[in-house]
């Protein structure tokens, strides 16, 4: 009895159900997940809001006042510089809901709402045009658009031509956004889905097998959920970098747009 | 076909695994030579690491989605 044989099927059946689906009318599987980080961010902002003081009173406030400060001091001015005060707000948000969605993903039963194409895309295009914007208003839009690619090129048939490169490497910037973010939470989820298959499919083999080979296969089996744990603690570390990598990246593009150079 | 594909995905793990091994080689030499630089060091070994790393979990995809 091989107990690899159901394999391709269990796996098969594991990414038509971590595919996004159509639920009722516009909303897809995913969906519960998106209105459940933005209560669960409510809540959050609503109880540390009330809870406010100068110096940090219980464990909880302290996590806030660490979270807020990391993001401000790592992410914002330590990218941007002193402009960055005006930018905090979209990068804050940006990072609350991305590391909400993908830690909530990790809690085996639900889903990571960056799990699917539809919201990468769509923050990496409010990314996109969030930058664009700050960059219009901090240059004005010709000269916005004259700073996408170098200056001071001598024949300008080459400055153009680079200009040309620099935008398409420009317009680029959301497609790799939103494809490493989706990338990561999807291949993740489709790992530990593939070791948990492969670890409950060696011990259904060791019990329905009842002889010499039962040691071997829960053995084995037993391999698997060790392996299942270690990627777990693996994936709640990526969880973590990706909402990070992506909140940075943005942040480099705002200073990119913003900055004069 | 199937066998293809994870070739395929085998040459693409390939790429990413010089990315991120030439990223930590870059970082541990420079943290050799200026410890006190470590954290800022860190941002951005994590930073060229996701991008490298993105190229193969692109294949790894692809993977699943033509399949």
């Amino acid at each position: 009895m091989n107990p690899l044989g159901a394999l391709s099927d269990e796996v098969s059946k594991l990414v038509s159900n971590i595919a996004t689906q159509p639920m009722i009318g516009w909303a897809t599987t995913f969906t519960p997940f998106i209105i459940l980080i933005f209560l669960f961010a409510l809540i959050l902002i609503l109880v540390s809001a009330r809870h406010l003081k100068l110096v940090p009173q219980n464990r909880f406030m302290g996590i806030m006042e660490f979270f807020v400060s990391f993001t401000s001091d790592n992410i914002g001015y330590g990218v941007i510089g002193e402009s960055a005060k005006r930018h905090l707000p979209f990068l804050l948000t940006l990072f609350v809901f991305l590391l909400l969605s993908n830690l909530f993903g990790i809690i085996p039963g639900l889903r990571p709402a960056s799990g699917t194409m539809g919201v990468t895309v769509c923050l990496a295009l409010i990314s996109y045009i969030y930058y664009t914007v700050q960059g219009v208003k901090a240059r004005g839009g010709w000269h916005y658009i004259k700073s996408i690619g170098p200056a001071g090129i001598k024949p300008w048939p080459l400055g153009a031509f680079i200009w040309i490169l620099e935008l398409i490497s420009n317009l680029l910037r959301m497609l790799t956004l939103s494809v490493r973010l989706f990338a990561n939470m999807f291949a993740g989820h489709i790992m530990l889905g593939v070791l948990a298959t492969l670890c409950s499919l060696f011990i259904e083999a060791a019990i329905a097998s009842l002889g010499g080979m039962t040691v071997a296969f829960g053995g084995i089996g037993l391999l698997w959920l060790l392996l299942l744990v270690v990627m777990y603690a693996l994936e709640v570390f990526v969880a973590v970098i990706q909402a990070y990598v992506f909140t940075m990246l943005s942040s480099v593009y705002v200073f990119l747009a913003t900055s004069e150079h | 076909m199937t066998a293809l594909a994870v070739l395929g995905y085998g040459l693409a793990a390939i790429g990413g695994g010089i990315g991120v091994g030439l990223a930590g080689l870059g970082a541990t030499q420079a943290v050799a030579r200026q410890p006190e630089m470590y954290s800022r060091i860190f941002t951005v070994f994590i930073l060229s690491a996701a991008m490298s790393e993105a190229l193969g979990l692109l294949g790894f995809v692809l993977f699943f989605i033509a399949h």
